[in-house]
């Protein structure tokens, strides 16, 4: 070769060399994948759902972070709260979207807001993982990209009056529900609809509002009928006031209390008082599950929240710790690769079991019927 | 009938705490002119008050509904002090007030949330709290009977003083006539600050009562009230004190026979559409006069 | 700056759909009647224009004037009767009408979708649109104020009796304000359903009509401008305050009383701007005798 090639040749490497050695750095900077945590943590009882899945996914979202499994992936939680307003939710779904450029959305709180704003997140194609949105037909309603580890009230509720009806031998039954919510008038319908299958003559229906404390008139009008089971469908802040006034007003200890899964919360004993005692619900979590995942997540969840967690903080972990999944599966950022890969997610082991979606992107999980026994709430004895 | 009986005292124990509420409502509008709508939070600052003395320094109910009462009337006189007198006093148009209370009461939420949170709370179980009195198939809890004497002892002691007392009687003058009442020497400044403290006393106690009687207390329970609070207005009469405390008792009692007999969702419905016929048809209300009676 | 406007596009928008509410209020109280009816008439406007598009073939457009008409005649009806009352009395009936209203929304589940109200809606409303409608009222209200018609609304205000002895009909004027106010109430409402895609009861109580009342009041009554301004802070406030989470509606609370404290007049009232006319010793303090 001649002299000047050679030192061309000799500069080309060099150059190749050092601009390799320049971009490595970049290469292994961290990508930051933004996630939008829209968790109620002010305004009644969606607060109690919210605040105990907002620690639980920060829990999981600091645990993945610190494990580096994600490898270059860093995860960033944006938190907003929607104070329980479903035009809030819009705002913040909005915000998450066009300004801070979430990947995923974890939440909302409430299945009302979620019926508001999920549909902006669908349109721009932003997986939303929900947690305890349990209104019936939400998924296929709102659209592909909507999830819920939460499982809806009609997967739960027809087994569980199937099995209180007859343990109990009941031959009437009155239903109380909110009608200013998504929720729980969903599991109005589906109530009605299971215990018009399994015969039963519903003797009272009564209905109250978002908010509302007193129900004695509702409660008095149902006892004059005489009903041996009592179906709420009620947030927990509103369950637990219609099951202590009923006591009080008298209402017998051998009529059923059947609730919906909102109606669990950590504070349902101390608000229900007396009342809460007996009272049926069915749930895909409890405490005493034997599962090495679960009593790992509550030791960690006690330890740095100083309270146990309950069935939201359950939905909550699941939800985060499968969205992890599905970013670490997709190696990036981007929405729709992400849903992509939570479309795929069989069998992982979740807090709840062995967790994944099926076809309607609702959770894969078995609901189990619990009954609250001195201020907790424990397997039911079917028997 | 026992139902119609159990669902009457349910309404009167209902009815007596928005008479409490309401008659401070009318007497600040009646005296002062000022329709306060930070009443209804001013409310819900006295059953948490009357909560946390229960709750945290252990005390019986007593000392702490009347305590709650002087911090409720504090709250209300410290409103009179910085934002209500000196809005007056820089010529604002009334609905400048009346904005002004709306932010005073946003403010009051606000910060009863921080400090306490959003949940609701229980009054702590107290031995007496849960007896009950049967007759027949009625039954009449201790709770309702408490909060029943306490409107009827807290509207007899009221009446006294405005009918029978000197400061009364300056109150009176001050609703009739303003003017009239500088003219004969009333101390305005100082009868106003007493009123805001009256009314502001009159909605604490119904806020202990009402988180008493549904073991209750959240930050948003004054908003409701509120409304409550301008309907037994307008039955009874802007301005007419016992016009309100019966219109109070009318509301409750109509609230709770609609949810039985009707059906839970009109309840509202009811209410409001008869204050609609009223004002229609006689607006001075059941029994206001013409000339809008005062006191 | 696209991207900004896009992220921010909702509260923008409702900036200009609460002017245009405040709008309503401002031009009530430009005759000296406290309105609490914005509520029902904005829901009025809603709900009827939602079910045209939802149910009937009706274009946006035809469906928004649909709406706008049937407030205006909701306004006519309920004017009427209430207009006679005196001024703190009207505003309790305004206040019981929107109670109604909502209440009858809540419960009418086969019309009004009931407690959860309507959704679905398409969205069709656009930013230029309001911007539009808001320009096209300011404009009309200033050609009203400075006109004849504005004169004499002027003197309503004041007092009724020399108005009356000049030989205006009071009752007509304001009747006919009313109704103007209630079809702008109408094409508020209209608009900003189709703005979310969805509405229910509770967007049109007492506390709807309260916050349009905000926004004229603390905006400053004497100018149009006044409700535009007070609706722009209203709205954004929260949005901006929104780093703080904990204490963001213990500090909105705050500024907007401090608002009202230091600026008694209205915060158009900050330049000396837009003092309402002849104020003088009609603007005394709150007293019983000022402002029958």
């Amino acid at each position: 070769m001649l002299p000047i090639k050679k030192h061309l040749l000799a500069l080309g490497v060099l150059g190749l060399a050092i601009s390799t050695v320049l971009t490595i750095p970049a290469a292994a900077a961290a990508e930051v994948v933004k996630i939008g945590l829209v968790q109620t943590t002010t305004g009644g009882s969606a607060a109690l759902y919210g605040i105990e899945q907002k620690n639980a996914i920060q829990l999981v979202v600091d645990e993945a972070n610190a494990s580096g499994k994600l490898g270059d992936l860093k995860l960033e939680l944006i938190h907003y709260d929607d104070g329980a307003d479903r035009n809030q939710t819009v705002n913040i779904f909005q915000r998450l979207i066009a300004q801070d450029k979430v990947s995923a959305i974890l939440g909302p709180t409430l299945a009302t807001s979620a019926y508001a704003a999920d549909p902006l997140a669908q349109k721009a194609g932003i997986p939303v993982v929900a947690s305890s949105n349990t209104a019936a037909g939400l998924t296929t309603r709102l659209g592909d990209y909507i999830f819920r580890v939460s499982p809806p009230e009609d997967n739960v509720t027809p087994n569980v009056l199937k099995t209180v009806i007859g343990r109990y031998g009941v031959k009437r039954a009155a239903q109380i529900y909110g009608i200013d919510d998504q929720l729980t008038k969903s599991a109005y319908g589906v109530q009605k609809k299971a215990l018009e299958d399994n015969g039963i003559p519903i003797v009272a229906t009564e209905t109250f509002q978002r908010g509302d404390v007193d129900f004695a008139a509702q409660l008095t009008k149902i006892k004059a009928q005489n009903p041996d089971l009592i179906v709420i469908g009620a947030l927990a802040e509103e369950a637990a006031g219609i099951v202590r006034q009923a006591r009080q007003l008298g209402i017998s200890q051998k009529v059923v209390f059947v609730g919906t899964q909102s109606a669990i919360s950590t504070k349902f004993f101390e608000l229900g008082g007396a009342g809460a005692e007996g009272v049926i619900v069915g749930t895909a979590w409890f405490a005493e599950l034997d599962n090495p995942v679960s009593k790992a997540f509550i030791a960690n969840y006690a330890s740095r929240y100083k309270h146990p967690p309950d069935i939201y903080s359950a939905y909550g972990h699941d939800a985060a710790s499968l969205l992890v999944e599905a970013i670490r599966r997709a190696r990036s950022g981007d929405s729709k690769r992400i849903r992509a890969e939570l479309v795929g997610i069989r069998n992982y082991p979740g807090v709840l079991g062995p967790i994944g979606f099926d076809a309607n992107r609702d959770p894969t999980v078995q609901p189990k019927i619990l009954v609250g026994r001195n201020g907790r709430f424990v397997p039911f004895e079917a028997k | 009938m026992n139902v119609f009986l159990q669902q009457t005292i349910n309404g009167v124990a209902l009815g007596a705490t928005y008479a409490v509420f309401a008659v401070g409502f009318t007497l600040l509008f009646g005296v002062l002119n000022v329709l306060n709508l930070a009443q209804g939070s001013i409310l819900m600052v006295g059953a948490f008050a009357g909560l946390e003395l229960t709750l945290a320094l252990h005390w019986p109910l007593l000392p702490s509904f009347l305590a709650a009462m002087a911090i409720a009337g504090g709250i209300a006189l410290l409103s009179e002090l910085l934002v209500f007198g000196p809005l007056a006093r820089r010529g604002a148009n009334r609905w400048m007030g009346l904005v002004a209370s709306l932010a005073l009461s946003r403010l009051l939420i606000a910060i009863v949330q921080e400090v306490f949170g959003t949940q609701v709370r229980r009054f702590p179980p107290a031995p007496w709290t849960g007896h009950v009195w049967q007759f027949g198939a009625v039954r009449v809890q201790s709770l309702q009977v408490v909060v029943i004497v306490a409107a009827v002892v807290l509207m007899a002691v009221l009446a006294y003083v405005l009918r029978r007392t000197r400061v009364g009687l300056a109150i009176r003058t001050m609703a009739f006539r303003p003017s009239v009442a500088q003219l004969v020497g009333v101390p305005v400044a100082r009868l106003r600050l007493l009123t805001y403290f009256l009314t502001g006393a009159l909605a604490g106690a119904a806020g202990v009562q009402l988180g008493v009687l549904y073991d209750a207390v959240s930050p948003f329970m004054g908003e409701n009230i509120l409304l409550k609070g301008l309907s037994a207005l307008i039955l009874g009469g802007l301005g007419h004190v016992p016009g309100a405390a019966i219109g109070g008792l009318v509301l409750g009692l109509t609230e709770v026979y609609s949810v039985a007999y009707l059906q839970s969702s009109l309840r509202d419905a009811v209410a409001f559409g008869a204050i609609f016929l009223v004002l229609v048809c006689r607006p001075s209300g059941l029994f206001g006069t013409a000339t809008r009676q005062r006191a | 700056m696209i991207e900004w406007l896009q992220s921010y596009e909702n509260v923008i928008a409702l900036v200009f759909v609460n002017s245009i509410l405040g709008i309503g209020v401002y031009l009530m109280l430009s005759v000296n009647r406290f309105s609490l009816a914005t509520g029902g008439l904005v829901g009025m406007g809603a709900y009827v224009s939602t079910l045209a598009t939802l149910h009937t073939g009706l274009p946006f457009a035809a469906a928004v004037a649909l709406g706008t008409l049937a407030a205006a005649l909701v306004a006519l009806l309920l004017g009427t009767p209430v207009l006679r009352l005196e001024g703190d009395y009207f505003a309790l009936g305004t206040l019981a009408f929107t109670e109604v209203f909502r209440v009858i929304a809540f419960n009418w589940d086969s019309v009004t979708g009931g407690a959860l109200g309507l959704d679905a809606i398409p969205v069709r409303t656009t930013l230029p649109q309001l911007a539009g409608v808001l320009a096209a009222l300011v404009i009309a209200v200033l050609a009203l104020r400075g006109g004849r018609l504005g004169r004499i609304m002027e003197a309503t205000r004041l007092d009724d009796m020399p108005a009356q002895s000049l030989g205006i009909d009071v009752a007509r004027v304001r009747l006919a304000v009313f109704v103007f106010s209630g079809a702008v109430c109408g094409l508020g409402g209209a608009l900003a359903a189709h703005m979310n895609s969805f509405i229910g009861p509770n967007d049109f109580g007492l506390q709807r009509s309260l916050d349009a009342v905000a926004y004229a009041v603390l905006g400053g009554l004497g100018h149009v401008a006044g409700a535009i301004a007070g609706a722009t802070v209203f709205t954004v406030l929260p949005e901006v305050l929104r780093f703080s989470a904990q204490a963001r509606e213990i500090l909105m609370a705050l500024i907007l009383l401090l608002a009202i404290v230091f600026l008694p007049r209205g915060m158009l009232s900050v330049g000396g701007l837009a003092a309402p006319r002849g104020r003088g010793r009609a603007a005394r303090p709150a007293t019983a005798e000022a402002s029958r």
